[in-house]
């Protein structure tokens, strides 16, 4: 049964982090290589906040959102201003320097060594979230509140605006709206999003290093959505459900263990490119992404 | 004295070319699409710009409406007693100060419903700062009905009690004919609080049915809502039956100008560009 609750511990965790790149990735059309450094940021403050500052859960995710947020709005106003494959290498780069200072900078994130022990949060200052069924309620309780967020933001007139970009920007500039603002609200507000994906994990493995924030995750959380689909809710729901699960059920295929890992990476490739032959939507998307 | 809705002075915009020269090496060379161009808009009127194709009409457009920046030379548009310069305004500010825009290729939102695109385009953007609308649920919910029905009551104006666009209102406008596209373009307009409305080639490639439903929506534009019309035209027969004067661009400069009848039968416009 522990088995169980970790996969849908994760799947949560993935959850929130395809639910928060669709904002960016299939509402405006804003293909970010960097969703993984926020990610990264958000686990960073999380332990700054809990074993240096002491904080409790409510103060430290707001801290989390907030530290996430900033970074970004100081990542966005430069990159913003590129536009398709050009904004696309600025997140790449951003991604890539993002790494090389968590892995380098090792007085503040011990580098390579990554940081171990991290406690566990706690509840007001009193109960602590540890253990599983805690981190379960607690993952589920967040990424319930998120997608629903995210609903109702992509179905509110901001959404539509968000869309309308993502359709034609030049109409939305013609319309009177400020495209650029727009294109900030929704980078700040996926950041801040995916920040709290940080500190559930970091609080759930209790022990962070560069690696688990690296290209790959950020390759990794885009292949999620673009499996699922783009556009829609359902659709980076679905990704994240499939990508947690799909390695742990070709855990029963019966692969020789010196080759499971990179026979589901072959797996997940061939489903990328069958996806975007067949179903460029993917899997429960309502957009083809440009 | 008229009254000008918009001036324009010598207005200047250039791009680069690569040319390839004698010796078959590629240089540099900078044309003026917009050369020292003067023009003044009526309000209250339909004025239309002909000239050949890259004689600088879209460009021009683009200049009033903020999509490119020009060289030198101002751009005055008067709202009320004020006279303001928008040269430098970004695109979004000058539609906000009522200059509306429908482009040579529609620019509708293919994957939005005929709904969304038309509650897009209304001026009033409540709701549209993110979490307004969880925050204030109620009034957005509120605004947002008022606007279902201004969007209602806007194809009832135009196309009659029981019209296509109402119908398919929660359908994709990419499912629309190009044609039934140029008209939702339109319609749009009339969400907006313009007064001053360009309009790029609204009738190109599109039927005589929809043409004519073209020239009465203008028409209308102008005698229900008070709009001043700017537009773009290659169809000679539009020009003359719907506008009341006619500017011939031709090297980035107002060639001829005057009433339709006497702007078509001028000879150099016979000559150089309609090639009778």
């Amino acid at each position: 049964m522990n088995y169980i609750f970790h996969i849908v511990i994760m799947i949560n965790i993935y959850i929130i982090l395809c639910v928060s790149t669709n904002l960016l990735v299939g509402m405006t059309n804003l293909l970010s290589l960097g969703q993984a450094a926020f990610y990264g940021i958000g686990a960073y403050i999380a332990v700054l906040s809990l074993m240096i500052l002491n904080l409790p859960m409510i103060p430290t995710i707001l801290l989390v959102m907030i530290g996430t947020a900033i970074a970004s709005l100081l990542i966005a106003y430069p990159s913003l201003r590129l536009k398709g494959d050009y904004f696309v290498l600025a997140t790449l780069g951003f991604q890539l320097i993002f790494f090389t200072i968590l892995y380098n900078w090792v007085s503040v994130t011990r580098g390579p060594y990554g940081i171990p022990g991290i406690p566990s949060p706690k509840l007001f200052g009193i109960i602590s979230i540890s253990g599983l069924i805690p981190f379960l309620i607690l993952s589920s309780i967040f990424s319930v509140l998120i997608v629903f967020i995210f609903f109702k933001l992509v179905h509110s007139p901001f959404g539509r605006v968000l869309k309308g970009i993502r359709d034609d920007e030049i109409a939305v500039l013609s319309l009177g709206r400020n495209v650029t603002s727009f294109k900030i609200w929704a980078f700040v507000i996926s950041s801040a999003f995916i920040g709290i994906g940080g500190f559930i994990y970091a609080t759930y493995v209790s022990y962070i290093d560069p690696t688990s924030f690296n290209l790959d995750e950020a390759i990794f959380i885009l292949a999620a959505l673009l499996i699922g689909g783009t556009g829609n809710i359902k659709g980076p729901v679905v990704g994240a459900v499939f990508v947690v699960v799909l390695p742990e059920l070709l855990r029963f295929v019966g692969f020789p263990d010196s080759v499971a890992a990179n026979l589901r990476q072959i797996v997940y490739g061939l489903t990328l490119i069958i996806l975007m032959r067949y179903r460029p939507q993917g899997l429960a998307g309502d957009y083809k992404l440009q | 004295m008229s009254d000008y809705i918009l001036e324009i002075n010598s207005v200047k915009k250039s791009f680069v070319r690569n040319r390839v020269n004698i010796r078959g090496e590629g240089e540099d060379e900078r044309f003026f699409i917009l050369d020292g161009l003067d023009i003044n808009i009526e309000r209250g009127k339909i004025t239309a710009l002909i000239g050949g194709n890259g004689a600088g009409k879209t460009t021009l457009f683009n200049a009033i409406s903020g999509l490119a920046k020009v060289n030198s030379g101002e751009i005055l548009y008067r709202k009320g007693n004020k006279t303001i310069s928008i040269v430098d305004l970004p695109s979004y500010k000058i539609t906000r100060l009522g200059i509306g825009r429908m482009f040579q290729d529609d620019h509708i939102f293919p994957d939005l419903s005929v709904l969304d695109n038309m509650m897009l385009a209304d001026s009033d953007t409540f709701g549209e700062f993110p979490f307004i609308s969880i925050l204030k649920s109620s009034e957005s919910r509120r605004i947002e009905k008022y606007k279902i029905k201004k969007v209602k009551n806007v194809f009832i104006s135009l196309f009659g009690k029981e019209n296509f666009f109402w119908e398919k209102r929660n359908e994709p406008a990419k499912s629309l004919s190009f044609g039934q596209q140029r008209l939702l373009g339109l319609a749009r307009l009339f969400m907006g609080d313009y007064k001053l409305v360009l309009l790029d080639e609204p009738t190109a490639g599109v039927n005589p049915l929809i043409i004519n439903q073209i020239i009465n929506i203008v028409r209308q534009m102008v005698k229900e809502k008070n709009l001043t019309v700017f537009l773009v035209e290659h169809n000679m027969e539009v020009v003359l039956k719907l506008t009341d004067y006619c500017n011939f661009m031709s090297h980035g400069k107002i060639a001829v100008f005057g009433t339709p009848e006497d702007v078509i039968g001028n000879d150099e416009v016979r000559k150089t560009y309609m090639g009778i």
